[in-house]
C-alpha cells in the first residue's frame, strides 16, 4: 500500500488537472469543423478541372459558415484566457515551439484566407449583399482567383485540422495526450465532421452524395485510428497504459469517459450504417430531388459524426487531465 | 563575479541578523517618477504561536507585518521559524478576532453579547469580585491560566487574596515528567527541555512524535542527529513522523510502556551495560532497583506490550552500548494514565543508568546563572483567609496547580465554595477533560470571566470577555532562558494594537485600579517596569529591544567535567533511583508496572496528538495555518477499515463508552496505526460559531474524553483511557 | 554566471511544514495557492513502514517544457539560468502549467500563472530562498553548482543524487538525496 499526504497542493492541479474545461473542448471542436468544412468545400469547389471560372464554386455557404464557427471557438479561448488584454504580446513574438504561438498566429491568419475565400465564392447574383462597394469590387477580382484561394484553403484547413490535435498532443506532461497519433485522430475526425455539415448545409444532391462517399471514408479510418490511439497507449510504459483507464473504468468516479467511448462506438458505426444506406440508394441513380425521408436520414447522419467528434474532444481533453507523468 | 557573490553571502550570513535588527526607522524614499517605497522595518519579540517561545523578528512595512523570521541570536529560533511561527501573522490579521469587550446578556453559557467599553466591562467585574469576595472571601474567586498573560493575572488574583489558579501545563500537560524528574534528579528538565539532542547517537522517543511536535530548536536538533546517523528508535502505536526516521520502530500496545521502561532496564543492568562508574558516584539505590526489575523480563513485556522480546533485548543492547550518548525523551504532554509519575521516574532512572544526565547526547546542565527575582511590585500579597485548594490532597501536585480540582471544588462546593472563574490564555474546553463536569461547574459560578485574543469555545462560556492583543501588539514580562547558556529575551509590540485589544498586563492593571489594587501596579507602562527590571539585572535595555536577544555565554556549562560537578537537589544530594520522597508518602519507591484496561472486542483506543501546522485549539482558525490542514482525519488501520466496509476519506462518527458522539470526521486509512486505537490530532471541531473557519471542522478528542484517570502522586491526569468504537452514520 | 540549484536531503525533513508557509508569506502568495508543497509517502504494510517526506517546487529545468509552451514569453530563462515568469507578458493561456509535469505552477486569482522563483529577489541581496531559510532540518541546501566549494556542490559530489521524474528529460535543479529510501520521485 502507498500511502501519499500531500501539504500545499493548488486545487488547479492536484488531485488532478483541472486547468482546461469546456471552452477548450468548444475551441477544439469547432476549429476543427471550420477545418474540416474548408477541406471539404475546397475539394468541392476544386473537383472538376477546367471549368470556366464562373461555374466553378458549388460550394458557397460552407466558407462562411466555416468563418464564423472558427470565430465563435476562438471566442470560447479568449474567454478561457487569465489575462486576454495581454495578448498583445503573443503577437510581438513567435514562438515555433509554442502550439499556443502557433494558434496565435494561425487562427487570424485562417480567418483572413477564410475570409478571401467567402468573398471568391460568393455568387454573382448574391454580391450586392455584400453592402460595401469595395467589397463588391474585391469580390469580383478574387472570383478570377477561386482556384488558388481554395487550394490555400485547403492547405490551411489541414493545417487547423492538425494543429487543433497537436495542441494536445505537445505536452509531455500529459500522457493520453502526448502521442503522434492523437493529431492524426484528430485530423480525420475534423474531416468527418467538416463533411458531415456540409452535408447538412448542402443543397444539391451531388454534393451531398460526393461527402456522403467521402464520410464513409473518413468515418472507418476514424474508427481504425481510435482503436490505434487507445492500443498504442495500451501498449506503452506505465503512465501511458495508466491514462487510458478512465475510458474503462467501471467506477462511479470516471464511467461517464467508459459512456463517452461507447457513444463514440455506437454513432460512428450507426452514422456509417445511414451513409452505406444512402450510397446503395444513390448509385441505382441521383436523384434532382430527395424525399423529405432521405434528408432527413442524411442529416441524422451527419448531426451522429458531429456529435461523436465534440463527445471526442471532449472527452480527450478531460480524461488527459486526470493522469499525470507523476504518480500523484 | 561568483567569488565576490559568495563573499558577500558569508558576509551576510554572518552579520544578517544584527544587521536585520538594527534598521529600526521607516524611512521613505522617493524613486524617480515612482511610487514612494516603504523601507521595510525590523523589529525583534518573542513568538507566542506554541509555548517554546522563540526569538521572531518582524518585517514591518507601512506599519503592516509582512513576514516574520527567526532570529539568530536566539537558541530556541535559530534564525528559523516553525510553521505556526510563520503563521503569527494570520493570528494578528484574523477578522474573527476579539475586538472590544463584551458582556453576556443571556444565562450563563449562552453567548449573547453586546459590545461594551472597557470602563463598562472592567467596572462589572470588579463590582462582582468585591460582591463575592464579601459573600464568599476572596479564596472564591479562581482563574484558570496559561502563557505569559498569567503573569499579571496571578498577581492580581493573589494581590486580591486568593491562591487558587491552576495552569493546564501541568495536570493535563508536562506535570508527571516535572515531578518525576525533581524526585529523580532535584531538578525538571526545563521548558524547553535540556536534551542534547544534536550531539545524541541513539534518540528513544517514547510517546513523543518530535517533528509533528514541531518545537523549533528540538526540531532542529533531532533533524541534526538524523543526518549524523543517530539510531533513532521509536515507541508509538503509530507510525509517526518521527517513526519513519527510526531505524526500530516499536509500535506498542498503548498503556504498556512501563512495561518496556522496565524490561528495557532490566536487559541493560543484566547484561551490565549501564554506567557503573557513574551510577556509583552519583546515584543512590541501585541494588533496589536491581531487585525491582528482576521479574520484568523481556519475555515477560512481550507479553504485556506485543513488542517481540528479541526487539526488547536488540533495543536495550543499541541504547546500552551507545551510553552516555542515549538520550530518552522525557517527553512533554506526559498525562496518559494512572502512573504517569512512575512512567516518567523509569525514564528517569534509564537516563541516570546510563550516565547521559550530565553527558553529551543526553540531558545538559543548566547554565550557571543567578538572577535576582524582579516582583511586579513590592508589596506583599494578602495573607488568604482559607488554605489554597489548587493543589488538591496530590502530595507532590505543583505549584501551577492542578485544574481538575478547581473544578472538582466548584462542582461540590468543598471544602469551600468556588464562584469565580477567570480563565486566560487557555480554551478550557479543549484543553480540559469530561467537557460535560466543566459545563455543570460553570452554572454554579457567579462571575466568568475570559481574557483571549479569540472567541474560542471556553470564551463563549463567559459573562464578560475583555479582548487581549496579539504577542504582535504588546509588551509582556522578559523571558529568561535557560538554553545550554543562559539568556533573556524580550517581548515588544512591532505594530499598534488593532481594534479595541488591550495588553494582558494592561487589563490587570485597570482591573486592579478598580479593586483598589493599585499599589500592586506601582509602573505606568509595562515598559517601564521592563526598564527597571533590566537595570536591577546590568542588563542595556536600549541593546535588548535592538537585538531582541542577550545572551550570557559564560552562563554555559553542560556537560559533566571534573570542575564542573553537578549538584543534584535531591534530598541524599545524588540521583535517587530509589526514591525515599515517594516512599514516606505510600508510594513506590522504584516504578512498578500497574496493567490498565484494554479496549474490549469492537472498540478501539482513542489516541491524540499534534499537527506541526497547529498548537491546540489555538491556531484551527488562523487563516494562514487554517489553508495548511483545515480538519483532523480520524486514524484508522487498513485491516480494520476493510473489514467494516470503511474507505478512505469517507466520513464517519466517533462514539466514546459513554455514549458521546463525535462531530462527524474524514477516516485515515491508513498502514501506520495499531488495529486497536483511533488518533485524531488534539484541537478541532471547535463549538464557537465566532471562528468561521474552524466551527465544527473535523472531530473533538477531547470532547470524547469524558473520562479521565488520575495520577495519585502528582494530580497528572490520564486521558488516554477512552474506548471510542465507530459509526458510520453521520 | 552562477548555476542555482536546490539540494533537499530527504532524511532530514521533519515534515514542520515550516518552508511552505514561509514561502508564502515571503512572497505575498494568495490564499488558497501554494508555490512548494510537502509531500509524505509512505508504502509497506503494517508494521513493516517506510516513509519519505520531500518537498517540492519548481525544478527550474534546463530544459523547461513551461518556456516551450509559452506563446508570448512571458515564461522564459532569466539570466542568473532560473526559470522566471514576466506577469505582464501572460495571456493567461495555461499552457506551461499543462507542460510541467511536476505540477509546480498554478494560475493566480489574476489570471496569469505563476510558481517559485527560487525567491529571485533574496538571491539578489545575497541571502538564501525563504524555504531555505526556515528550514528547520537544514533539508533543503541552495547554492551555485559552478562555485565547488558551495555546499550543493560538495553534497552532489558525496551523494548520488536523484531528480523527480528524470525519465522526462528535463533536467531539473532540484535534486533529492536520500540514503536509504527513494520514493515515488
Amino acid at each position: 500500500m502507498i500511502e501519499i499526504g500531500i501539504t500545499g497542493t493548488n486545487t488547479i492541479t492536484f488531485p488532478y488537472l483541472e486547468v482546461w474545461d469546456w471552452r477548450i473542448v468548444l475551441y477544439l471542436f469547432l476549429g476543427g469543423l471550420s477545418a474540416g468544412m474548408l477541406v471539404m468545400c475546397s475539394i468541392a469547389n476544386l473537383r472538376i478541372p477546367k471549368q470556366p471560372v464562373e461555374e466553378l464554386a458549388q460550394c458557397v455557404r460552407a466558407p462562411l459558415i466555416a468563418f464564423i464557427v472558427l470565430a465563435v471557438g476562438a471566442l470560447f479561448i479568449i474567454f478561457d484566457l487569465g489575462s486576454p488584454f495581454n495578448l498583445i504580446w503573443g503577437y510581438l513574438t513567435f514562438q515555433p515551439l509554442s502550439l499556443m504561438s502557433w494558434g496565435t498566429w494561425g487562427v487570424p491568419i485562417v480567418l483572413f484566407a477564410n475570409a478571401l475565400y467567402i468573398l471568391a465564392v460568393i455568387p454573382k447574383d448574391q454580391r450586392h449583399r455584400l453592402k460595401f462597394s469595395f467589397l463588391i469590387k474585391i469580390s469580383e477580382k478574387l472570383a478570377l482567383k477561386m482556384r488558388p484561394i481554395a487550394k490555400l484553403n485547403f492547405a490551411l484547413g489541414i493545417f487547423l485540422g492538425i494543429y487543433t490535435g497537436v495542441l494536445l498532443s505537445s505536452f509531455s506532461a500529459i500522457p493520453l495526450w502526448n502521442n503522434a497519433t492523437l493529431p492524426i485522430l484528430f485530423l480525420i475526425s475534423a474531416l468527418s465532421s467538416g463533411a458531415a455539415m456540409i452535408v447538412i448545409i448542402a443543397k444539391k444532391a451531388e454534393i451531398k452524395f460526393l461527402f456522403t462517399k467521402i464520410d464513409i471514408w473518413l468515418i472507418v479510418a476514424e474508427l481504425v485510428v481510435i482503436a490505434l490511439f487507445f492500443y498504442g497507449l495500451y501498449t506503452s510504459t506505465a503512465p501511458y497504459k495508466k491514462a487510458i483507464e478512465p475510458f474503462f473504468s467501471l467506477t462511479s468516479e470516471h464511467f461517464i469517459f467508459t459512456v463517452a467511448l461507447i457513444a463514440i462506438f455506437l454513432l460512428l458505426p450507426l452514422a456509417l450504417r445511414i451513409k452505406l444506406g444512402e450510397l446503395k440508394e444513390f448509385q441505382n441513380e441521383v436523384h434532382e430531388e430527395f424525399t423529405k425521408a432521405q434528408i432527413f436520414r442524411m442529416n441524422f447522419a451527419a448531426v451522429l459524426v458531429i456529435a461523436g467528434t465534440l463527445i471526442l474532444r471532449a472527452a480527450i481533453v478531460y480524461a488527459g487531465q486526470l493522469t499525470k507523468l507523476s504518480p500523484y | 563575479m561568483s567569488i565576490t557573490r559568495r563573499n558577500f553571502l558569508k558576509i551576510a550570513a554572518a552579520t544578517g541578523g544584527l544587521a536585520i535588527a538594527g534598521t529600526s526607522t521607516v524611512t521613505s524614499v522617493l524613486g524617480l517618477g515612482k511610487k514612494p517605497v516603504s523601507l521595510p522595518q525590523y523589529i525583534p519579540t518573542t513568538c507566542e504561536m506554541c509555548f517554546w517561545r522563540c526569538g521572531v523578528i518582524a518585517k514591518v512595512v507601512d506599519g503592516k507585518v509582512v513576514k516574520l523570521d527567526g532570529n539568530p541570536l536566539h537558541p530556541n529560533s535559530r534564525g528559523k521559524l516553525c510553521a505556526r511561527g510563520h503563521g503569527g501573522i494570520g493570528l494578528l490579521y484574523d477578522p474573527d478576532r476579539l475586538k472590544t469587550p463584551l458582556i453576556n446578556t443571556g444565562a450563563r453559557g449562552e453567548a449573547k453579547f453586546k459590545k461594551a467599553s472597557w470602563d463598562e466591562a472592567l467596572g462589572f467585574v470588579a463590582d462582582k469580585m468585591q460582591k463575592i469576595k464579601e459573600k464568599y472571601g476572596a479564596e472564591s474567586i479562581a482563574l484558570l491560566t496559561h502563557g505569559t498573560i498569567s503573569t499579571y493575572f496571578m498577581h492580581l488574583l493573589q494581590a486580591f487574596g486568593s491562591p487558587n489558579f491552576a495552569m493546564p501545563s501541568f495536570a493535563l500537560c508536562r506535570g508527571a515528567r516535572g515531578v518525576a524528574f525533581e524526585l529523580t534528579f532535584g531538578e525538571d528538565v526545563g521548558n524547553p527541555e535540556r536534551l542534547d539532542i544534536q550531539n545524541s547517537k541513539v534518540v528513544v522517543l517514547i510517546g513523543s512524535h518530535l517533528g509533528e511536535n514541531a518545537h523549533n530548536s528540538q526540531c532542529q536538533e533531532f533533524a541534526e542527529a538524523v543526518g549524523k546517523d543517530a539510531t533513532v528508535i521509536v515507541v508509538d502505536p503509530r507510525f509517526s513522523t518521527a517513526a519513519g526516521k527510526a531505524k526500530y520502530w516499536l509500535p506498542i500496545k498503548p498503556a504498556t510502556d512501563l512495561a518496556l521502561l522496565l524490561s528495557w532496564i532490566n536487559v541493560i543492568i543484566n547484561e551490565g551495560l549501564y554506567d557503573k562508574e557513574y551510577v556509583a558516584k552519583y546515584t543512590s539505590g541501585f541494588n533496589e532497583v536491581a531487585m525491582a526489575v528482576k521479574e520484568y523480563t523481556p519475555e515477560w513485556a512481550e507479553k504485556e506490550t506485543d513488542i517481540p522480546s528479541s526487539l526488547i533485548v536488540d533495543t536495550a543492547r543499541v541504547i546500552g552500548k551507545n551510553r552516555p550518548h542515549v538520550l530518552i525523551h522525557p517527553g512533554r504532554h506526559t498525562a496518559w494514565y494512572s502512573d504517569n509519575v512512575q512512567r516518567q521516574r523509569a525514564v528517569a532512572i534509564l537516563t541516570a543508568l546510563l550516565g547521559a544526565y550530565g553527558r553529551p547526547g543526553g540531558i545538559y546542565l543548566s547554565p550557571k546563572k543567578k538572577l535576582e527575582p524582579v516582583f511586579l511590585s513590592d508589596k506583599d500579597y494578602p495573607e488568604p483567609q482559607k488554605p489554597a485548594l489548587n493543589k488538591g490532597d496530590y502530595p507532590f501536585a505543583g505549584e501551577e496547580g492542578v485544574t481538575h480540582v478547581i473544578v472538582k471544588a466548584t462542582l461540590t462546593e468543598q471544602p469551600y465554595p468556588i464562584k469565580g472563574w477567570f480563565i486566560t490564555g487557555t480554551n478550557i474546553m479543549k484543553a480540559m477533560p469530561n467537557q460535560r463536569d466543566t459545563l455543570s461547574a460553570i452554572q454554579k459560578l457567579e462571575l466568568l470571566v475570559a481574557v483571549d485574543m479569540m472567541p474560542y469555545d471556553g470564551v463563549m462560556l463567559a459573562d464578560v470577555v475583555l479582548p487581549e492583543c496579539t504577542y504582535l501588539e504588546r509588551h509582556d514580562d522578559l523571558f529568561t532562558v535557560k538554553e545550554r547558556a543562559f539568556g533573556i529575551s524580550i517581548r515588544q509590540p512591532v505594530v499598534q494594537p488593532m481594534y479595541d485589544s488591550k495588553p494582558g498586563w494592561w487589563i490587570a492593571k485597570e482591573l486592579g485600579k478598580r479593586l483598589g489594587l493599585e499599589d500592586y501596579f506601582p509602573w505606568n507602562t509595562f515598559e517601564d517596569f521592563l526598564k527597571m527590571k533590566c537595570e536591577t539585572w546590568g542588563i542595556d535595555y536600549s541593546e535588548l529591544v535592538k537585538k531582541g536577544y542577550i545572551s550570557f555565554p559564560e552562563s554555559e556549562a553542560p556537560y559533566i567535567t571534573s570542575d564542573n560537578q553537578p549538584k543534584f537537589k535531591t534530598p541524599s544530594g545524588k540521583i535517587e533511583l530509589y526514591s525515599k520522597e515517594l516512599k514516606e508518602k505510600g508510594f513506590d519507591p522504584v516504578p512498578k508496572y500497574t496493567k490498565h484496561k484494554q479496549p474490549p472486542e469492537g472498540w478501539f483506543r482513542l489516541i491524540y496528538g499534534r499537527a506541526p501546522v497547529h498548537t491546540f485549539s489555538r491556531t484551527t482558525n488562523n487563516p494562514s495555518l487554517w489553508e495548511l490542514m483545515k480538519e483532523n482525519t480520524a486514524w484508522v488501520n487498513a485491516k480494520v477499515a476493510k473489514k467494516m466496509g470503511l474507505k478512505n476519506e469517507d466520513y464517519i462518527v466517533l462514539i466514546n463508552q459513554d455514549g458521546v458522539k463525535s462531530n462527524k470526521v474524514r477516516i485515515k486509512v491508513t498502514e501506520r496505526i495499531r488495529e486497536d486505537c483511533i488518533y485524531l490530532v488534539h484541537g478541532f471541531s471547535s463549538t464557537s460559531k465566532l471562528l468561521h473557519r474552524a466551527y465544527l471542522r473535523g472531530a473533538d478528542d477531547q470532547q470524547l474524553i469524558t473520562k479521565y484517570d488520575i495520577d495519585p502522586i502528582s494530580g497528572s491526569v490520564g486521558m488516554r483511557v477512552n474506548f471510542v468504537k465507530i459509526s458510520k452514520e453521520v | 554566471m552562477p548555476k542555482y540549484v536546490m539540494v533537499i536531503d530527504v532524511e532530514r525533513c521533519i515534515g514542520c511544514m515550516a518552508c511552505v508557509i514561509a514561502c508564502k508569506k515571503e512572497n505575498n502568495v494568495a490564499d488558497g495557492y501554494f508555490r512548494t508543497r510537502v509531500v509524505e509517502e509512505v508504502r509497506g504494510e503494517f508494521p513493516y513502514l517506510k516513509m519519505e517526506l520531500r518537498s517540492e517546487l519548481c525544478n527550474h529545468c534546463e530544459n523547461a517544457p513551461c518556456i516551450d509552451a509559452c506563446p508570448t514569453r512571458a515564461s522564459h530563462r532569466a539570466k542568473d539560468g532560473t526559470v522566471q515568469i514576466d506577469k505582464k507578458k501572460c495571456i493567461g493561456c495555461k499552457a506551461c502549467i499543462l507542460a510541467c509535469p511536476y505540477d509546480a505552477r498554478y494560475s493566480t486569482p489574476e489570471g496569469v500563472a505563476d510558481k517559485c522563483t527560487f525567491c529571485e529577489h533574496r538571491i539578489k541581496e545575497g541571502k538564501k530562498p525563504a524555504c531555505v531559510e526556515t528550514c528547520l532540518g537544514k533539508s533543503r541546501i541552495f547554492g551555485d553548482l559552478d562555485d565547488p566549494n558551495s555546499e550543493v556542490s560538495q553534497l552532489l559530489k558525496k551523494h548520488d543524487a536523484a531528480v523527480r521524474l528524470e525519465f522526462a528529460g528535463t533536467k531539473p535543479r532540484v535534486f533529492y538525496i536520500n540514503k536509504k529510501f527513494a520514493g515515488g520521485l
